[in-house]
């Protein structure tokens, strides 16, 4: 995952660049491992890329933070690798979405989730509800959930 | 506000209000003691970055609310009312980003009659609400001002 070009401020996504490490190679893989994707039903494969992590690190971090961290990166890398999207800045829960980013005097609110294992097409559908529901910004929106253990990427735009 | 925040640019403000906002609702969930003071650093980018961003751009218009939301956190309940204040003063600033503060608000008071029901529900609870609005407007003086 090359951060350096999805985001002007690389130290936001610096904490959570390790973490996503940590998620891959905590299930199992190993750099580089390819990706099945699928964003508003259009399937695509791709190859994930990452240095790698020391292990002994999980024991002293909160699991699901590093699940969700994990996710995040994985879900900013993904946006601006499809789209060409970069990275603005992290948004208070009171938005309603998680990211900020930008191209071209475009905006996108961009929420993302994280899980091990498990469906991601029904927390995809729950994500975009409260993206919906929640984000009043007038901007475009996107939903992201990435699966460590396939691993895979569902997207929509809600 | 620190005089260094004056040197920063919106790009590294982005980046430590995004590093804060993250610190802070990790420590909110957390439970911990530090959660306000972490609040108070997002207040502090936030109000940077809502002076130095038009309001009724999308990135100027989340600094503005996020101003208002992380004095909210930080249990700043005058310095929130004083930012909302001053942002609703802003013309062009869009409607739905004032409904966004008003939302801010009301949460904020659902919150606390929650933690506090025996304040809220004999409406006292209210009335400090309304003498907090007052005094964000003129500051509450123990002694009158001298002319």
């Amino acid at each position: 995952m090359i951060f350096a070009r999805c985001t002007r401020s690389f130290g936001a996504t610096q904490l959570i660049m390790q973490s996503s490490g940590l998620a891959l190679q905590r299930a199992g893989h190993a750099s580089p491992i390819p990706v099945g994707m699928d964003h508003d039903g259009r399937e695509n494969k791709a190859d994930i890329m990452w240095l790698s992590q020391d292990m002994t690190v999980l024991k002293v971090l909160d699991s699901n933070r590093v699940t969700e961290d994990g996710a995040e990166a994985v879900a900013l890398a993904y946006a601006n690798a499809t789209e060409g999207w970069v990275v603005k800045r992290r948004l208070q829960q009171r938005e309603g979405a998680d990211w900020l980013l930008g191209k071209e005097r475009r905006w996108l609110a961009l929420e993302i989730s994280g899980t091990a294992v498990g469906d991601p097409f029904a927390r995809l559908r729950v994500k975009k509800q409260q993206l919906i529901a929640n984000c009043s910004l007038d901007a475009e929106r996107l939903a992201v959930v990435v699966v460590f253990d396939a691993p895979f990427i569902v997207a929509g735009t809600a | 506000m620190n005089a260094s925040l004056f040197t920063l640019t919106e790009d590294e403000l982005d980046t430590l209000v995004s590093i804060a906002i993250r610190r802070a609702e990790v420590l909110d969930q957390a439970g911990s003691l530090m959660a306000n003071d972490a609040w108070r650093e997002v207040m502090t980018y936030e109000e940077r970055l809502a002076a130095i961003t038009p309001p009724d751009e999308i990135p100027g218009g989340i600094a503005r609310v996020g101003a208002v939301t992380a004095a909210l956190a930080a249990g700043q309940r005058q310095e929130a009312s004083r930012l909302a204040l001053q942002y609703r003063d802003e013309e062009s600033l869009p409607e739905e980003r004032r409904a966004a503060i008003e939302r801010a608000f009301r949460e904020d008071g659902e919150q606390l009659a929650k933690r506090f029901p025996a304040l809220a529900k004999s409406g006292k609870f209210a009335e400090l609400q309304e003498l907090r609005r007052r005094s964000a407007v003129t500051p509450l003086r123990v002694f009158p001002k001298v002319a």
